[in-house]
């Protein structure tokens, strides 16, 4: 049998309908089929885009609404009571219950529903069959499956706001014994019981997601694709689908055992346990730090599945905007690679003070520290990528530029963190929050604002407005360093994360007019994306129209498509490819696509 | 489709394969299970520890046989084993981290929680008693 | 696939335009998709070890797997009933292999019956399964519920049978899914669906899964039954 036939699992006849089927699917294709039940990748990646957007509304909306307690905690919204319900709001206030509900689930929406499927859903979905050299994905049926389960998961999702004892309300890491004890707090009655169906339902559809990309990278390269002429999205998304293949199902382990806890009697991760007004349990022998470990072992490269797209795509953007090869290619594959091996050995460094054993503790400070190397020949190619080039600001260059300072920000801490005994005192304080939201939540939002600007016009055929994008950008990325620098001081001072109300405590009472300050560029920066919501939709309608194929003269595959691609990308035969993807200013030409054969007479890189 | 040729050829060294795998997983399980057997009567810790470790080996020759020869693992091209034997090295430091750490729960327990302390050495009445469930609940709460 | 040897020795699978392991993308994804469930019952199989290292005693599974069907009260035979579960799974792993090794022989008849024993097989695992379960429950075990003492002789936590029962639980579901897709298997193949493709490929995968199943059990059975 022929390789192409087994490539594509089946006779040859149906090896040449691969050949066109593009013309295939242009005959019978209903609204339902193009838009909703579609087995288009690029239509999967706008519905998991436009699916995440929503949700980063929710999210977003949800930390406003919080950061409004934290800023405000004297006064009195009534308003708010009449549009949110008692529940929510009583006497103006926002409820003790409401206000961790709202922070537990901006959390887990954020991390999941935006930054893993919103980012990798989009951004795998898009780009891999494109800059590979696909028709579509391997098996295009369960990408569909991909998103509807995450759209079943968020439907379960949103319809834990609405139960009357309120959503699940422990923390997105859901610790027990407050996931597993019902009478634990209001949230943990049906609240919890949606969030885990909601999260199993997720972890469902990246598996789906993430195998499907894995066997699309590696089977369906076009003819002269080598994995080292792959572009460097290709290979971030890549590690990012084996980082969830490999820990996604620790996590559903670690939920299943939190479901029989609940449910069915057993004590899994409880031990000894009093809860007020009941008594005490009967539960023997369990350990919470079980869930703990289970819980971070899935948690640790989660972090990494939600950044590693945004370097794939900052490294792919930063070196068509500055005209010039990436530096060191073969360094960013590697150093993505060591990433992606050391995301699995170091999940115990958020367990230091919980009850890890000291001992082990150490070897995860050593294993953790060891990310810095990666992570710093990553910035440093960054840089020297941008060093002396000829750049172009486009919206999209600026956020790529925005994420390579908003990681060297955010990891810095990291590295204070690492450290056992610092992390003693730094443990569950602001300074946490801190880190993290610089160096994953902020900058993963700039690695995807990034990727949008940039491939908008490939998705939609039209233009973004610039101005509105430079406003962007610029609110932007001053809002979250006005947010998140401050509260680094806040929690070298000792303030706890995840307190109602900070001003009834006598040492932290000095922090009343920073938090307030917080609370404001908070809603600055909520409104801006706002702007930016208008922009991308006014866009898909009015905006300025894409006239040249490879706008950006880019190098990649993606602009070898005719303007609005069918499905199937190609009319006709897939394009091979004859070089890498970062032929910049070379020989004196400027760009050199993917496309074109190498001439006599080049020089080598 | 030139391999139908090397079918017939293959076919018969195939299912002797497949025979003396069948065999070698069979021998290991009968050899587990008289371990299994023998470290009922044996009573020192050291030895049963170490029985127990030979067990462990045991299961992992069969886990290779299976994956090798039947998942017919060892017959891909060798980059494609990578693929998947290299992850999975990764359960060396996932089940060396958690049994070190649970072992470690163990010792603090056993050190600062006296009712623990206690339970752990209280002997309780033989099995007869023990089959009626809500006696044993009521002994557990 | 048995091409390996067919493949000219300077091939570059690695440049593009086909498969860098010779293999179609659905082996591959049946392939990650059974280490993403290694790595589920990994985690169940670790989170049941780090619980018994972090636990003081734990029953001796002599005296608690000790029964068959139709021995009576008093049986008192170890390891005897397990070892019965264990191989025939094995043999239904055999089968299996069999009916695989028929499909790329285009042996139609030949799969068919491979694949009759080895859902019997299947079958038969998951009727023993039951009766063991049954037997436990009638015990007064449960999830939730222990009713054996350690084996040093004090009191048990419930969590020995906890993770007995919801990892071989677990085991069963798959078996028992590996047994639909097996039927699923059977009834294409009777339908001639695969004499019509021209190859048995799906047969290879639903093997894959089954040979999964198989394996877990190694484990299951060395980490509940044996030590
Ligand atoms: C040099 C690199 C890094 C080091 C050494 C590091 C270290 C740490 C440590 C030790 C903690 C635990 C702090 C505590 O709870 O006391 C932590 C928290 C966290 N880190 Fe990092 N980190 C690094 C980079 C990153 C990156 C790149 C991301 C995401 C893309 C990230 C995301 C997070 C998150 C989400 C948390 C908090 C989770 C929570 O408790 O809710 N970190 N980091
Ligand atoms: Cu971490």
């Amino acid at each position: 049998m022929s390789n192409e036939a087994i490539l594509h699992g089946s006779s040859a006849a149906v090896h040449e309908v691969h050949g066109d089927h593009h013309h295939e699917h242009h005959h019978h294709e209903t609204f339902i089929s193009k838009y909703v039940f579609s087995q288009d990748h690029k239509m999967i990646a706008k519905q998991f885009l436009i699916t995440g957007m929503v949700w980063a509304v929710l999210g977003g909306l949800m930390s406003v609404l919080f950061r409004l307690q934290l800023g405000y905690p004297d006064a009195h919204f009534t308003w708010l009571e009449n549009i949110l319900g008692k529940f929510w709001v009583k006497d103006g206030r926002i409820t003790p219950e409401a206000y961790y509900a709202l922070v537990t689930t901006h959390g887990t929406v954020l991390v999941f529903f935006v930054l893993t499927a919103g980012l990798s859903g989009t951004f795998a979905n898009f780009l891999i069959p494109l800059q590979v050299g696909a028709r579509d994905m391997a098996s295009p049926f369960m990408n569909m499956l991909s998103y509807w389960f995450f759209f079943g998961a968020s439907v379960v999702m949103l319809s834990s706001m609405f139960v009357e004892t309120g959503p699940f309300s422990g923390g997105w890491t859901a610790y027990p014994p407050l996931s597993a004890l019902g009478s634990a707090s209001p949230g943990s009655k049906t609240g919890m019981d949606l969030w885990i169906i909601a999260m199993a339902l997720f972890v469902v559809s990246s598996l789906l997601g993430g195998l499907n990309y894995i066997a699309t990278v590696l089977n369906m390269r076009t003819k002269g694709m080598s994995m080292t002429r792959l572009p460097l999205t290709i290979w971030a998304l890549f590690f990012t689908a084996v980082l969830g293949v490999l820990s996604f199902p620790v996590l559903l382990s670690g939920f299943i055992l939190l479901i029989f806890d609940r449910n069915f009697g057993t004590s899994f991760y409880l031990s000894d346990i009093f809860v007020n007004g009941v008594g005490a349990l009967p539960n023997e022998g369990g350990s919470a730090i079980l869930f703990q470990h289970l819980f971070w072992f899935l948690g640790h490269p989660e972090v990494y599945i939600i950044l590693l797209p945004a370097m794939g795509m900052v490294s792919e953007i930063l070196s068509v905007n500055s005209r010039k090869p990436i530096f060191g290619y073969m360094a960013m594959i590697g150093s993505l690679f060591a990433i992606a091996i050391l995301a699995f050995l170091v999940w115990a460094h958020h367990m230091f003070v919980t009850g890890l054993n000291p001992f082990l503790g150490s070897i995860f400070v050593l294993l953790t520290l060891l990310i810095a190397v990666p992570s710093a020949i990553k910035v440093f190619n960054w840089l020297t990528t941008l060093w002396r080039g000829n750049i172009r600001f486009t919206p999209g260059m600026m956020f790529a530029i925005g994420f390579v300072s908003l990681f060297i920000s955010g990891g810095l801490t990291g590295i204070w963190l690492g450290n056992s005994a610092l992390d003693i005192h730094l443990h569950d304080t602001y300074f946490v929050i801190a880190h993290f939201h610089i160096v994953m939540g902020v900058a993963s939002m700039f690695g995807m604002f990034a990727g949008i600007y940039h491939w908008y016009p490939k998705m939609y055929g039209r233009h973004l407005n610039n101005t509105l994008g430079y406003i962007h950008f610029w609110i932007t990325i001053a809002g979250a360093y006005l947010i998140f620098w401050p509260m680094h001081y806040e929690g070298l001072a000792g303030m706890p994360r995840r307190y109602y109300d900070y001003s009834i405590w006598e040492s932290f009472k000095q922090f009343g007019d920073l938090n307030r300050f917080i609370s404001t560029v908070a809603m600055i920066v909520f409104a801006t994306q706002l702007l930016f919501l208008f922009n991308f939709f006014y866009s898909i309608f009015k905006g300025r129209k894409v006239t040249a194929k490879n706008p950006y003269n880019s190098n990649t595959l993606e602009w070898t498509t005719p303007i609005r691609p069918g499905h199937g990308n190609w009319p006709g035969e897939i394009p091979e490819v004859y070089r890498w993807a970062y032929d910049y200013g070379k020989d004196g030409r400027e760009f050199i696509p993917q496309t074109e054969p190498v001439g006599a007479d080049e020089s080598h890189h | 489709m030139e391999h139908t040729a090397h079918i017939e050829h293959h076919a018969e060294d195939g299912k002797k394969e497949v025979m003396r795998v069948t065999l070698i997983l069979t021998v290991l399980t009968l050899v587990e299970l008289a371990l299994g057997f023998w470290m009922m009567k044996i009573e020192a810790q050291g030895t049963r520890l170490m029985i127990k470790g030979v067990i462990v080996i045991l299961m992992m020759a069969k886990a290779f046989y299976i994956v090798g020869y039947f998942m017919h693992l060892k017959h891909e091209i060798r980059n494609m084993i990578m693929t998947i034997v290299v992850p999975l090295l990764l359960f060396v430091w996932f089940i060396g981290a958690f049994l070190y750490d649970g072992n470690s729960f163990k010792n603090l327990r056993m050190t600062y929680d006296s009712h623990k302390k206690e339970m752990s050495t209280k002997k309780v009445e033989k099995k007869e008693e023990v089959k009626e469930t809500p006696e044993v609940k009521k002994a557990v709460e | 696939m048995s091409t390996s040897t067919t493949a000219p020795v300077t091939t570059k699978w690695w440049s593009g335009g086909k498969s860098p392991f010779n293999v179609e993308y659905g082996k591959l994804m049946m392939w990650y998709f059974l280490m993403s469930d290694a790595f589920t019952f990994g985690a169940f199989l670790i989170a049941y070890g780090t619980t018994r290292f972090a636990t003081a005693g734990w029953p001796n599974p002599n005296e608690v797997f000790k029964s068959y069907p139709f021995a009576g009260e008093n049986a008192n035979a170890p390891l005897v009933f397990v070892s019965i579960m264990t191989f025939i799974l094995i043999i239904s792993s055999v089968t299996m292999v069999l009916a695989v090794k028929a499909g790329q022989e285009m042996n139609k008849k030949a799969v068919v019956n491979n694949l009759i024993l080895t859902i019997i097989g299947g079958l038969a695992f998951l009727s023993c399964q039951a009766w063991e379960w049954t037997h436990l429950f009638h015990e007064g075990a449960w999830w939730g519920r222990n009713p054996f003492i350690n084996a040093d002789g004090t009191q048990s936590t419930t969590n020995f049978t906890n993770f007995f029962f919801t990892i071989t639980g677990f085991h069963g579901f798959h078996v028992f899914s590996g047994v639909i897709i097996n039927i699923v298997m059977l009834i294409m193949t009777l339908m001639d669906k695969f004499e019509q493709r021209g190859h048995y490929l799906m047969i290879e995968k639903a093997g894959l899964y089954w040979h999964f199943v198989d394996l877990v059990w190694v484990f299951v059975f060395t980490c509940f039954y044996l030590i």
